[in-house]
């Protein structure tokens, strides 16, 4: 009897061992935001810096004890936003990575899979070499950035339906076909409006970029990459079913094709709102659902917290490094991940001998 | 549990694979379907499992018409086993079994102890025990079967269809699963692709040729040599083994066409 205790004390540490490992990480999310705060270019001291937040966010202290009103601003309007769109973009970046992957039900699936990066990218082109963006206020490009990457993800989900149900299979075809077509007209609109100035605007728009942050988007941002962080971990059983495919969940009594739309259209729209706030920042969404499956397996009622966490941690420490790698010079985050990420993750797959499941034996 | 398909009619990309399928289970009753490749076996046991959508006539589950069930209530009267596949991801054995439990789940219900005793009962039934938490991609072949048994079995449901779940396994864990599924005491219906593990498990078999039933009954009136010679185009000698009363089919190396123009 006293055995049976043990053992389900046992057994019930393995199953929610994960909710502790998630508090863990929601702290160290917490301490990397803290530290990363009082890291940047115009050198402020540490209790300055916590000074600051007080008094701006529980009105303690007062105004005279700062050394200069910019140093309000640098930690207030410009630090803070910037760490804080890091953890919503990581976040929301992972989490649409995980859902990706099981919609697609393919592991090599990331965010932008789907024709987004294309959309979004067509979007830009538009928005800076004709102009056209410039009656939408300052982030006109972002703007048409989501509507490019929201547009796309929708024409993708409507012919994938032409001529029967769709799969994760034509899907993915769609997304391939259609993603052909978006680049195809973004060259076309670079080749004809021949403005080099512009060009470079648009390059270095898609290279990624937290540096444009602001309360007024992240106001915006957070709650929607929140509600669907919490949205799609209540939905972890199906997500689970999806891995299996659609002949077996049927049997289990779930009909994966009206839940395959649902978690698209919301994670297309995550991920346009990412896309309008900070460019494309590839690999997180790829890298962060596969480190956490490594070490957690696939089961998502585990893989969505975690990956939503791991992702807000590994962007807040991407940004600080970026920053601080090239004195007095920021180096664009979307190529930094790029550049650490792989060959880190390679490492991981090799020593781990991780095989996306299958070849894990 | 009752099961019954009525003038059946599938089609796979227009061409018509079922011809008319009239079928009928009892309860707790063990039923076998033969036929050889593209007869139509799978083509029948995914019209009553709701993966493929017939084209005319209907299956009725308890005498109600499966269309009318939703999703969640028919997978809670009927569970299957299918072929043997591997997946691309990887769950623990407890977290493909706990899958099982999904069509007794609401939206955002959470797994309880009892989901999980249910779900260590069933792999206690296979004998696999002790494995949950391996990863199921490290199980050989007969193992994930057994696996995927006890994931029917959480399921809860009166009746099991098994569409070839012997494929590509070794003889013993065709007959060890085999075993453990006849022990079960429910209906079952089960495509059947070796003739004589059909002889000594089924109650009843329907034979299967060009989508219709050419036969059906005790494994003694359906597996007949003249029959598996006009079906299979094989020769074959059917014998009872004296001592165990079983029945045998032993198949002859040429076929029945080579051996009329030979």
């Amino acid at each position: 009897m006293k055995f049976d205790h043990a053992e389900k004390k046992e057994s019930w540490i393995r199953r929610n061992g994960y909710l502790f490992l998630s508090l863990l990480l929601l702290a160290a999310l917490v301490i990397s935001v803290l530290v990363a705060v009082t890291v940047g270019s115009v050198s402020i001291s540490v209790g300055e810096v916590y000074r600051v937040i007080l008094f701006r966010f529980l009105g303690m202290g007062s105004m005279e004890l700062f050394s200069s009103a910019a140093v309000v601003d640098v930690v207030w309007l410009i630090r803070l936003p910037r760490l804080l769109l890091a953890v919503a973009v990581g976040m929301g970046l992972s989490i649409c990575g995980v859902v990706m992957q099981a919609i697609v039900k393919n592991p090599l699936a990331d965010p932008y899979v789907l024709g987004v990066s294309s959309g979004a990218s067509l979007g830009a082109t538009a928005a800076i070499m004709l102009g056209v963006g410039s009656l939408l206020g300052t982030n006109a490009v972002g703007v048409f950035a989501f509507a490019g990457a929201f547009g796309i993800s929708l024409l993708v989900l409507l012919v994938s339906q032409v001529g029967g149900r769709s799969t994760s299979m034509k899907l993915l075809l769609a997304g391939i076909a259609l993603s052909a077509v978006c680049s195809a007209f973004s060259s076309f609109i670079i080749y004809v409006t021949n403005d080099s100035k512009a060009t470079e605007t648009l390059t270095y728009w898609l290279m990624g970029s937290l540096a444009g942050a602001k309360w007024s988007s992240l106001a915006v941002l957070f709650p929607i990459v929140a509600l669907g962080t919490g949205f799609f971990w209540t939905q972890y059983r199906t997500l689970n079913l999806m891995l299996m495919g659609d002949d077996v969940s049927i049997t289990l009594g779930t009909n994966l094709h009206r839940y395959r739309q649902l978690y698209l259209v919301i994670s297309a729209m995550m991920i346009g709102f990412v896309v309008c706030y900070s460019g494309m920042i590839g690999f997180v969404g790829l890298v962060i659902p596969h480190v956490v499956r490594m070490v957690l397996g696939t089961d998502h009622k585990k893989v969505i917290p975690v990956s939503a966490l791991l992702g807000g941690i590994f962007l807040v420490w991407a940004d600080v490094l970026c920053r601080v790698i090239i004195p007095h010079s920021e180096l664009p985050i979307g190529i930094f991940i790029s550049m650490i990420g792989a060959p880190c993750f390679l490492y991981l797959m090799i020593r781990k001998k991780y095989g996306f499941g299958g070849g894990a034996s | 549990m009752k099961i019954e398909t009525k003038s059946l009619e599938a089609s796979l990309g227009g061409i018509p694979i079922l011809k008319g399928i009239d079928l009928a289970l009892a309860n707790q009753e063990f039923v076998g379907v033969l036929g050889p490749n593209g007869s139509g076996k799978s083509t029948l046991l995914k019209c009553i499992y709701r993966v493929l959508k017939p084209t005319e006539g209907a299956v009725f589950l308890d005498g109600r018409e499966l269309r009318q069930y939703k999703p969640k209530e028919s997978a809670k009267k009927v569970a299957v086993v299918a072929q043997h596949h591997n997946t691309s991801f990887d769950f623990s054995v407890e977290e493909v079994v706990m899958m099982g439990r999904s069509p007794h789940k609401k939206a955002m219900e959470r797994n309880n102890q009892e989901d999980y005793r249910i779900a260590k009962e069933a792999l206690r039934t296979v004998q696999m025990e002790g494995c949950e938490k391996r990863s199921f991609s490290t199980l050989s072949g007969g193992e994930q079967q057994r696996v995927m048994v006890a994931r029917a079995l959480a399921q809860q449901t009166d009746c099991l269809i098994l569409d070839e779940p012997t494929n590509h396994l070794d003889i013993k864990y065709q007959l060890q699963l085999m075993e453990l599924i006849k022990k079960l005491e429910l209906t079952v219906i089960s495509a059947i692709h070796d003739l004589n593990i059909a002889a000594m498990y089924c109650d009843r078999l329907y034979l299967l040729d060009q989508g219709q039933i050419v036969a059906q009954g005790t494994p003694e009136q359906v597996l007949t040599e003249g029959r598996i010679r006009q079906v299979y185009e094989v020769n074959s000698r059917v014998f009872r083994e004296e001592t165990t009363g079983r029945l045998h089919i032993l198949y002859h190396s040429t076929t029945a066409r080579q051996e009329t123009t030979n």
